[in-house]
């Protein structure tokens, strides 16, 4: 790995924030509605902490424990992306993006398999309040896996076709920032709903 | 005005602002009702004279957007209107349809209206905004093919640019979205689930798209700002817009008996709801601070800053104020929602229309760019009194809200729903006195199309350069 | 900077982004749907009450009144109303009282001349939607 091109790539022309700018007008925003809903979380917790406690212990830890690795090792994955991508390599590129859309697949299987547990038991939304938000919140962050990786195959297969090139890349930025961003929402999801007590 | 066929236009706008004034008029008379309760009873009683306030918004909004569409696609599509013929036929039976709705409203007692239209082959009256007779509401969706088909064929042959894809599927989801209005189970809840698909979502989701795209035409065509910048803008907008408004649905499903995650759901996102309406405040005034030229139009310019302002505080800010479901379960159905609706229904669509029709009415009677500074003295007063009485409108309204709230639902000793509406009449005169001057607003709004006429154009008829 | 904030980028974030929150919300709409058997009263809803609920409609009840606190403000909540007026038989009493010339100077609600059969097919109607789970709404019992 030529780190020192990737650092002269960076300050030779790579500004602040990578990726477009629209991008992150959607990523604040997604993070703000993500961090409502968590002080949300918080609140409704805070009031019945003894329900939340107890149907906590219903969920896979394994599983989740399982989906944490299996993003933040795509997100490694993407990184190495954008690295190659800086040296104008697009076939490597591509392939790195590939692994981390192969690693949000991993992660689709795993929690599809968590869902279909807690259905065949009858969850649902409606069943309390505990298994509202934790359906709502992993729903929803699901839901942004499959916009990710949508978003990273087609990255992966512009750079395929090599469109990109060392001087512009802001596309796989673009993508690669959005990946950032779920993976993160989950970092913090993880802990708040599977593991804190 | 650059192609012949834009001036179909002038018709729906006339119509519209025709519409407006009978609108207006029953405004006041249901002021008056609130007050002096046997007002015109029983020969207009109240239900009836909202029907027709509410029905007059909606039809004179609808004419409104479809002149804007009208005047607006040639202009960015680069051709003349796939068929002018079309549009003034359509324009015929619209108001012609509409017409017999409302006198069908006065003249016969809902209930015969409803067996002359043989409401019980497809029941779909009744259901508020939605009263119109079945048989009107297939005629709605008929002129809307038709005027889609018009416009889209307009846009397919011509130069497609942002304003005018975003203003097409603006419209498009209105003529789609409308069609749940004919879907009417005996289940109450369900038919309420499914009236507000029609209902939120245009109001706070499709037509915020045609506001967004004809905000976006008067401003380039106002400021001169690069229309790739503008259009940037409005994608940016619109966006947030739907990312916030679609399941910001929510915030009705909270007392109708649906799920109660909808008070979570429906509160998280109706809360992000005022963020798009203050983007687009701020991107309204600094497209204006970054003007390349000076149009002598000031009374486009007026009302398109003020829509930017007052969208944000009626649909934003009132909004917000009552959107949270703790909030909600205590202020839900009482005059703090009739203080939110009037402030955002003039705010985001009736001010933006009057903005298109002010930026195109000089054009389509031959003037080269702007009206003369006397009618645009007098439209510009017109702006003002009618701005400024709808925020007192809204003032009183809410005043008689957080009351009637306070008295029928937290207090100790709740009061019967009449006896509190006794109490809180004052707030129900002062209105009514708000509305009154609303009226003498958009009377003058009117005159200023008859004064200055002979005058020469504001500007000499040319634009400054900034 | 301002060169990499560009159209395209915008553009698709609209297209994906609405295209996103559809499909959650007709997600949440489906569980909705499910749901909703446990809540709506749906097995009070007779003949009956169906054409009660026809009759409310062409006589434009909401043009006055709120139902579940949806429409005019003019008039009261009746969404409670069967146990505000205690029952059906006081719900009858009332639309029928009604004076066909109005009040002097207040408001007051038209006399529809109802036939029995359709007062009764009324009052099931709002019986029927006193009954559906409202999440404890209204507050108490003024509506």
């Amino acid at each position: 790995m030529n780190t020192q091109a990737a650092i002269n790539g960076i300050q030779s022309h790579h500004k602040y924030p990578p990726g477009d700018l629209a991008i992150w007008i959607f990523i604040l925003a997604e993070l703000l509605v993500f961090a409502v809903f968590f002080a949300a979380y918080a609140f409704a917790r805070m009031n019945n902490v003894e329900l939340f406690n107890q149907y906590q212990l219903t969920l896979d830890r394994n599983s989740a424990l399982i989906n944490t690795v299996a993003l933040l090792t795509s997100s490694y994955f993407v990184v190495q992306g954008v690295m190659r991508i800086r040296e104008g390599d697009n076939r490597a590129c591509a392939a790195w993006i590939w692994a981390a859309v192969g690693m949000g697949m991993l992660f689709i299987v795993v929690k599809m398999a968590e869902f279909s547990h807690h259905f065949s038991q009858g969850v649902s939304l409606s069943t309390n309040s505990f298994y509202m938000f934790y359906l709502s919140l992993t729903f929803f962050h699901f839901m942004h896996v499959l916009m990710g990786m949508i978003i990273l195959a087609v990255v992966a297969w512009k750079a395929r076709q090599g469109l990109y090139s060392r001087d512009e890349h802001t596309g796989v930025e673009t993508g690669a920032s959005y990946w950032h961003m779920v993976d993160l929402v989950w970092l913090i999801l993880f802990p708040l709903v599977y593991v804190m007590r | 005005m650059n192609y012949q066929s834009q001036s179909v236009a002038k018709l729906y706008f006339i119509a519209a602002i025709g519409l407006f004034v009978g609108q207006i008029l029953f405004g006041v008379i249901l002021g008056l009702q609130y007050v002096i309760g046997d007002f015109l009873f029983p020969e207009i009683p109240f239900n009836v004279a909202r029907m027709v306030h509410t029905n007059l918004l909606i039809v004179w909004l609808l004419f409104g957007f479809m002149g804007a569409a009208y005047f607006l696609v040639p202009e960015e599509a680069e051709r003349e209107l796939h068929s002018p013929l079309l549009a003034k036929v359509m324009f015929w039976i619209f108001l012609v349809a509409g017409a017999l709705t409302i006198l069908g409203y006065l003249l016969v007692p809902y209930a015969g209206l409803a067996q002359m239209t043989g409401n019980d082959l497809l029941p779909t009256m009744g259901r508020e905004f939605l009263e119109q007779p079945t048989i009107t509401k297939i005629g709605i969706v008929i002129v809307a093919l038709a005027f889609l088909y018009n416009i889209g064929m307009t846009i397919l042959k011509g130069r497609k640019t942002a304003i005018s894809l975003v203003l097409l599927i603006g419209l498009l989801g209105l003529a789609l979205l409308f069609l749940f209005a004919f879907y009417n189970p005996d289940n109450l809840v369900k038919d309420k689930f499914y009236w507000w698909w029609v209902v939120h979502l245009w109001v706070e989701g499709v037509w915020e798209l045609i506001l967004g795209s004809i905000l976006a035409f008067v401003l380039i065509k106002t400021t001169g700002v690069d229309r790739e910048v503008i259009e940037k803008w409005l994608y940016v907008i619109i966006a947030m817009t739907l990312i916030t408004g679609i399941i910001g649905t929510g915030h009705h499903y909270y007392w109708i008996g649906t799920p109660e995650y909808w008070q979570w759901w429906g509160s998280i996102f109706s809360a992000m709801e005022p963020i798009p309406f203050f983007m687009m405040t701020v991107f309204a005034f600094n497209m204006v601070n970054r003007r390349r030229r000076n149009h002598p139009n000031k009374a486009a310019l007026l009302w398109a800053l003020g829509t930017a302002v007052m969208a944000f505080l009626g649909a934003g800010v009132w909004g917000f104020l009552h959107t949270l479901a703790p909030v909600n379960y205590y202020t839900h159905g009482s005059q703090i929602t009739a203080a939110h609706g009037h402030m955002a229904f003039y705010g985001a669509y009736v001010m933006i229309v009057l903005a298109m029709i002010s930026y195109a009415m000089p054009l389509m009677r031959g003037r080269k760019v702007a009206g003369s500074n006397r009618s645009q003295t007098v439209e510009m007063w017109s702006f003002w009194l009618m701005t400024v009485s709808m925020v007192f409108i809204t003032l009183f309204l809410t005043a008689a809200g957080v009351l009637q709230t306070y008295l029928q639902r937290y207090s100790d000793e709740p009061l019967p729903f009449m006896v509190v509406q006794d109490k809180i009449e004052i707030f129900y005169w002062l209105r009514e006195v708000a509305g009154v001057v609303f009226l003498i607003g958009l009377i003058l709004y009117v005159i200023s199309f008859f004064v200055g006429n002979s005058d020469p154009e504001a500007g000499g008829g040319v634009e400054e350069s900034a | 900077m301002s060169q990499s904030f560009t159209k395209a980028m915008a553009r698709n974030i609209f297209y994906g982004g609405s295209l996103f929150f559809i499909l959650v919300f007709l997600g949440l709409s489906y569980d909705t749907n499910s749901a909703l058997p446990e809540r709506d009263n749906r097995g009070a809803i007779t003949e009956t009450v169906a054409h009660g609920k026809r009759l409310w409609e062409e006589n434009n009840c909401i043009g006055c009144h709120t139902l579940l606190g949806e429409g005019a403000y003019f008039a009261p909540e009746l969404g409670n109303v069967y146990k505000r007026l205690g029952g059906k038989a006081g719900i009858i009493g009332f639309i029928k009282s009604r004076p066909a010339e109005g009040i002097p100077g207040r408001r007051s609600m038209p006399q529809f001349n109802f036939s029995d059969e359709e007062l009764d097919a009324l009052a099931e109607f709002l019986k029927y939607s006193s009954e559906i789970n409202t999440a404890g709404w209204p507050p108490n019992i003024q509506g």
